[in-house]
């Protein structure tokens, strides 16, 4: 790992139990400190596997991943201080306010006291939150649930923040906000490894991507110069369709 | 001074879990009010019942130190009724006086029926001194060389005060008809011997104004209440002979017990949450040890389960008064040990729980393998049926309910008037039991983590 990359995967092999390919077949990458590095792929493609192994939740069959220099296999602890994880599914405790999930998340990641309140009111301000968070998250539309997993991963100022599409299923102003929000994370010096399917998203927020199908990959780069690489392909849904194919995948 | 980040993680979860619980108001309504009303209802259900009824086939111990022609009486005619097993050995020794108090008071068997030496022969004694006085009053009017007839004592009946009313009641009376059934043969054989032996001389200088056999009642027969055999009663716990503990001693322990253990569904319910809304994954990328977590979660409902004892003591002891029924009477020296089980088995229930929260793959799963679970092992650990009058099949099975050993326990101290020595085996049970929910959860929850 050179000292310019903050992410590092190398030849990352997942197989589950009893599954007869790979989830992840030879991944290989690198991501670069305060680049904003988008993971595309259709559906099934291991977009998730790779985010759940870079994060320490699963370990790989083989090849290996390190985050800011450290060994993911060998050092996980160490890892899950310098990462912070917006999950597909909004991971809150609904029956809490927002202030509360994240007064507990923050607990857990050693913040304490004024500190800990502090982040809270910068976090709640940054996804719009603030006059909101004495409601429970029951009470929450979607896009305000988005907002608020993001803040609860974005509260102990991670080095790495890993977003398992972030802006699934919320309305246009949400996710307006939520890339408002990535761009000055990404502007204030934090790495964002982002998987999502909508392209357009990709292709105003991400420095470079990697698109991958069947748990390889298909290509990788600045995504206005990978769909400048290829005749006929107007933009990046041109290109992704043209490298995974039109077969659904469900 | 600044926490540990193992105890801010505890306390952090601790905090989190009981905002949680305070806002699950259905939960805490299954929790706490409830086990409440189950213990005021059954106590008071079986206030009634307990005086009312009941024949059930019950063990007795049998111990015949006597060796006489009362001891085969008794034995017999116990035999002939119907619902009573007689034991007279255990484990292929027989019986001596010693063990079987000791069996009775550990619970194992609820009654001894002991025969003291010689009782057979008072017995033959009082029977021909009475057979004498039909036919010479004069020689059993009391004197000063002579005292008034007095039963003969020498039947014990110990039994183990947790022991239901009806049963108890039922082995007594069919105590009481052996005891009248030897004593009548008894009286029959002296009058006949005494018959024979005058009649031998009818005529002679033994009868001047020959024989009086007119045996009218009201005249020298005793009266009905002048039975020669007295019973005695003692209990193996602390309470007086004959008095018995109150249905609340033995309702307040056995549904606490039970309210405890329905903590599984609320707590495997925010387990299966976790993974169902993301959390657990959340929780699994946090720099945090996954003990932290489940001492924190476990912490927060050992806690509630805490609560349930006080309340339910509370309840035993203030509530059921105010109803007109007897309360719960613990003396203060009694509760150390009462505390040491209630947090065993809190430990255990809430083990029980977060292993089925671990285990189960869906809400519903959970909550209904935990309900009927807990209802089943509840049956078979002696908490709605006394775990005697079970057949020995069931009775072994119960044998591996939690709920017995804390029940046990419970009676233990609240009936027998035993001290904390005496329930630490069960409370190692329960600790044991803990100790391997844990273990099955912590593997279950690695599973899931990696098939995430």
């Amino acid at each position: 790992m050179t000292v310019d990359e903050v992410l590092r995967v190398r030849r990352l092999v997942k197989r589950y139990p009893g599954s007869a390919a790979p989830a992840v077949n030879g991944l290989d990458f690198a991501v670069h400190p305060g680049e904003c590095f988008g993971l595309l792929g259709p559906n099934g493609a291991g977009k998730t596997t790779a985010i759940s192994v870079i994060c320490t939740l699963l370990r790989p069959t083989s090849g290996s991943v390190e985050v800011c220099g450290i060994d993911a296999q060998r050092d996980p602890v160490a890892v899950r201080r310098v990462i912070g994880l917006a999950p597909q599914d909004v991971a809150l405790y609904t029956s809490l306010t927002a202030r509360e999930n994240l007064e507990y998340f923050g607990r857990l990641c050693g913040l304490s006291g004024r500190t800990l309140r502090s982040r809270i009111e910068e976090c709640l301000a940054l996804v719009g939150l603030e006059d909101t968070s004495e409601k429970r998250v029951s009470a929450f539309s979607g896009g305000m649930r988005r907002r608020a997993n993001l803040a609860a991963a974005i509260l102990h100022a991670p080095r790495v923040l890993l977003l398992d599409e972030p802006t699934v299923g919320i309305d246009a102003q949400s996710r307006n906000l939520i890339l408002d929000n990535l761009r000055a994370l990404r502007a204030a010096g934090m790495t964002l490894v982002y998987t999502t399917h909508y392209m357009e998203e990709a292709a105003q927020l991400c420095d470079r991507i990697a698109i991958i199908d069947q748990g390889s990959l298909v290509a990788s780069g600045d995504p206005r110069a990978l769909v400048g690489r290829v005749d006929g392909c107007a933009n990046l849904e041109d290109l992704f369709l043209r490298l995974t194919g039109t077969r659904l995948r469900d | 001074m600044e926490a540990s980040p193992a105890m801010r993680t505890i306390c952090a979860t601790m905090r989190k879990e009981m905002i949680e619980l305070r806002r699950n108001r259905a939960g805490l309504l299954v929790l706490l009010v409830m086990p409440m009303a189950l213990v005021l209802v059954v106590s008071l259900v079986q206030d009634n019942v307990m005086r009312a009824t009941g024949e059930s086939s019950i063990p007795v111990l049998f111990v015949d130190q006597d060796r006489g022609s009362l001891g085969a009486s008794v034995a017999r005619a116990l035999r002939a009724s119907r619902g009573i097993d007689l034991i007279e050995a255990v484990g292929g020794e027989p019986l001596t006086e010693a063990a079987a108090r000791r069996l009775v008071a550990h619970g194992e068997y609820p009654f001894l029926m002991l025969i003291a030496p010689g009782t057979s022969e008072a017995l033959r004694a009082r029977a021909e001194r009475d057979a004498a006085a039909l036919f010479e009053p004069a020689r059993d009017e009391p004197g000063p060389d002579r005292p008034a007839a007095q039963a003969v004592a020498g039947l014990t009946l110990f039994f183990d005060p947790a022991i239901q009313g009806s049963l108890h009641a039922a082995v007594e009376q069919a105590l009481l008809r052996a005891a009248a059934a030897a004593e009548a043969r008894e009286r029959g054989t002296a009058v006949v011997r005494l018959l024979a032996r005058r009649l031998a001389v009818l005529g002679g200088p033994a009868f001047p104004a020959g024989p009086r056999l007119d045996l009218e009642p009201g005249d020298r027969l005793p009266p009905e209440s002048d039975t020669i055999l007295g019973l005695a009663q003692e209990t193996a716990g602390p309470w007086p002979s004959r008095q018995r503990p109150t249905p609340a001693q033995q309702n307040v322990p056995a549904w606490t017990l039970f309210g405890m253990f329905f903590i599984v569904v609320p707590l495997s319910g925010t387990i299966i949450r976790e993974r169902e809304t993301g959390t657990f994954r959340r929780l699994m990328t946090l720099p945090v040890s996954p003990a932290g977590l489940l001492a924190g979660k476990l912490g927060a409902y050992v806690l509630v389960c805490l609560a349930q004892f006080v309340l339910m003591s509370g309840v035993g002891w203030l509530g059921l008064p105010w109803f007109g029924t007897s309360g719960l009477v613990v003396p203060p020296t009694q509760w150390p040990a009462a505390a040491v089980v209630a947090l065993a088995a809190a430990l255990a229930a809430t083990g029980y729980g977060i292993m089925v929260g671990a285990l189960a793959r869906r809400h519903e799963q959970a909550s209904m393998f935990g309900a009927v679970s807990v209802v089943i092992a509840a049956a078979l650990g002696g908490i709605m049926v006394p775990a005697y009058v079970m057949p020995p099949a069931m009775q072994a099975i119960g044998a591996w309910s939690p709920l017995a050993w804390g029940l046990t326990a419970f009676q233990d101290i609240f009936v027998r008037g035993r001290g904390v020595g005496s329930v630490a085996p069960a409370v190692s049970m329960l600790a044991g039991f803990f100790v391997a929910t844990m273990t099955v959860a912590a593997w279950s929850l690695r599973r899931w983590r990696s098939a995430e």
